[in-house]
């Protein structure tokens, strides 16, 4: 009946609703997300400093990127080993303590409330409140250290070569972990209590539930999970090191992105930003399409 | 459990006991485990309120413990120093804008994709998932140069837009799982009677779809009022910031007054917490649903 009803509207104007109803968004993403990818593009064969008409150099920018920018390739290795260690600690780290909180325990929405906290605070909040932990004269940590009688490893750990980049990734794992936990324990609480007392009835140990039935049926949301964060892993960085150290010391904490924005912003290089930042979306784009498709063809479906 | 192989498997006292004990040692290390990890992450933050009450001298010598008097003075000096009145209004109307936008135009678009047939749907919604994936601080350069061009730079509508339109297509794939999901029966049923598209999505399908747009507005939400990398790159003017380049702003003015620096964090923070642990419930299931559906 509702069929009939529609015919009496003519073809063109059925479509023409459909696209006036998409218009206003399609206008949004072309403005704002399809021209910058495509102009980047073109702008990163140009040298340009914003103002006059940019001069086409042919691949020159890319060429200096990997010949000639000692701190753009600091900068690509700082920014893998944080996307690495990151999506690999805030997962497993969420999922062990998913597995804890998801016993017949008291107090599991306190803890569950308590952990998943951090997700809610900005970065820069959460920046300037861990750049102050670390704060070598009334640092909490130094603090602790000395409490514990552990002075030895005291330092002033954000303006140390060594222990800099790592102090900054781990306030990263501090303000994820409890979302991928949540993640998880939601997947955990899906699996079917019944497959567990079967298996105990056989005899199986915990390991074993574990690794036959535990994680085999949290493999879709472990997709989603990693996926998550190895989607902002590359990216979601420029927060935490503009705040906590500016790529600094020495640029032992520089990333791909506070580099550009000091090339870009700081020097006036447009063209040889866009390059950066056109490197970094290929990045990005591969490693997200090509996981989305080991993904599919495997145990998770969209 | 420990009675569920009982009946059959009869142990004997020592046996049981053991076991008993083990499980009360495992809970005991569960426990020990996750009041660790909690405390790990509560505690960083009562030190921040503790030091945003505390005098120079205490916050330096007595670094763990809760002050010794309370300076109230810290949050009046900071409130003013950090000029937060203005950052938190600019925050307020730039995320409410931002999600308005998002909203409506998303959702619009979202039932379009979801319901009805035209040609091009399919080369749309892959357009679509395609730069779904793309983080928006890969193409900031052009992106400020699009802003720039179109003469909203330093503005907050600017901003509005930029936040707009770089979640629109997050946005529009989250809410056309939603929409699919809601049967088309009803639709169809309005559409009988002589209602059209316009009016069914907006007498029908969204009051249905509610679930679905909170989730988008509490995680878009919380994004854009945490957001700082592009509102820095948009934003100069000192009285067009938002919270989080105001917090930055202040700290690397004014060198040393640590405590105001605590207290003024912890005004904006506070706030947050509060609102999340009243509505914890939503914030979580919008922060973790808007991810999973995807």
């Amino acid at each position: 009946m509702a069929r009939a009803k529609r015919r009496r509207y003519p073809r063109v104007y059925r479509h023409l609703s459909a696209y006036l109803m998409l218009t206003p968004a399609i206008i949004l993403l072309i403005i704002f997300v399809i021209i910058p990818i495509l102009y980047g593009f073109y702008l990163s064969f140009h040298r340009w400093d914003g103002f006059n008409s940019p001069v086409f150099i042919g691949t020159r920018n890319y060429i200096r990127l990997i010949e000639r920018d000692d701190v753009f390739l600091k900068a690509v290795t700082n920014t893998i080993i944080f996307a690495i260690s990151v999506v690999l600690v805030k997962n497993v780290l969420g999922l062990f303590l998913a597995l804890l909180v998801n016993q017949k325990i008291k107090g599991v929405i306190f803890f569950r409330t308590a952990l998943f906290l951090p997700v809610t605070l900005s970065f820069v909040v959460i920046g300037l409140l861990w750049s102050w932990i670390y704060n070598p004269t009334f640092g909490l940590l130094n603090a602790g250290l000395e409490l514990v009688g552990l002075d030895s490893l005291i330092r002033a750990w954000l303006s140390d070569q060594a222990t800099a980049l790592g102090a900054i990734i781990t306030v990263d794992i501090w303000k994820w972990t409890g979302f991928h936990m949540v993640l998880f324990l939601a997947g955990l609480q899906s699996i079917p209590k019944d497959l567990y007392e079967v298996a105990i009835i056989d005899g199986a140990s915990a390991w074993t539930r574990l690794t036959r039935i535990t994680l085999p049926l949290l493999a879709p949301v472990t997709f989603i999970s990693v996926l998550l964060s190895l989607n902002g892993a590359f990216v979601r960085n420029f927060e935490l090191v503009f705040v906590m150290t500016d790529g600094g010391p020495n640029h032992t904490t520089e990333v791909v992105l506070t580099h550009l924005v000091t090339q870009a912003f700081r020097f006036g290089k447009l063209g040889y930003a866009s390059a950066m930042g056109f490197a970094l979306f290929v990045v990005v784009a591969v490693i997200a399409f090509s996981y989305i498709r080991i993904g599919r063809s495997g145990t998770y479906n969209f | 459990m420990a009675t569920a192989a009982g009946p059959r498997n009869p142990e004997s006292f020592p046996d049981l006991f053991s076991r008993l004990l083990s499980d009360r040692l495992k809970l005991l290390l569960v426990y020990a485990i996750l009041i660790a990890a909690t405390v790990q992450t509560i505690y960083p933050l009562f030190w921040m309120v503790f030091g945003s009450l505390k005098t120079d001298a205490d916050l330096f010598n007595n670094v763990w413990g809760p002050p010794r008097t309370m300076i109230w003075q810290n949050y009046v000096d900071a409130w003013r120093i950090a000029d937060l009145g203005a950052r938190i209004g600019n925050s307020v109307i730039i995320t409410i804008l931002s999600l308005s936008v998002l909203l409506i135009v998303s959702s619009i678009a979202a039932y379009a994709l979801a319901r009805l047939q035209f040609p091009g749907r399919q080369a749309i919604f892959l357009i679509i998932l395609a730069t779904m994936m793309i983080p928006s601080e890969v193409t900031v350069i052009p992106l400020f140069i699009v802003v720039r061009t179109l003469g909203i730079l330093n503005s907050r509508f600017g901003l509005v837009f930029v936040y707009a339109g770089t979640s629109m297509a997050f946005s529009i794939f989250l809410l056309r799982g939603f929409f699919m999901s809601i049967p088309p029966e009803l639709e169809d049923a309005a559409l009988v009677d002589g209602a059209n598209r316009l009016q069914v999505f907006w007498y029908v399908v969204l009051p249905l779809a509610r679930p679905g747009l909170a989730t988008v507005a509490i995680f878009q939400g919380m994004f854009f009022w945490n957001e700082f990398f592009l509102a820095f790159i948009f934003i100069r003017q000192a009285e067009l910031q938002t919270i989080p380049l105001g917090l930055v702003n202040f700290f690397y003015r004014y060198s040393a007054d640590w405590t105001l620096y605590f207290a003024a964090l912890s005004m904006v923070t506070i706030p947050v917490i509060v609102l999340y642990v009243a509505m914890q419930r939503w914030f979580i299931e919008g922060l973790t649903a808007g991810a999973v559906k995807s």
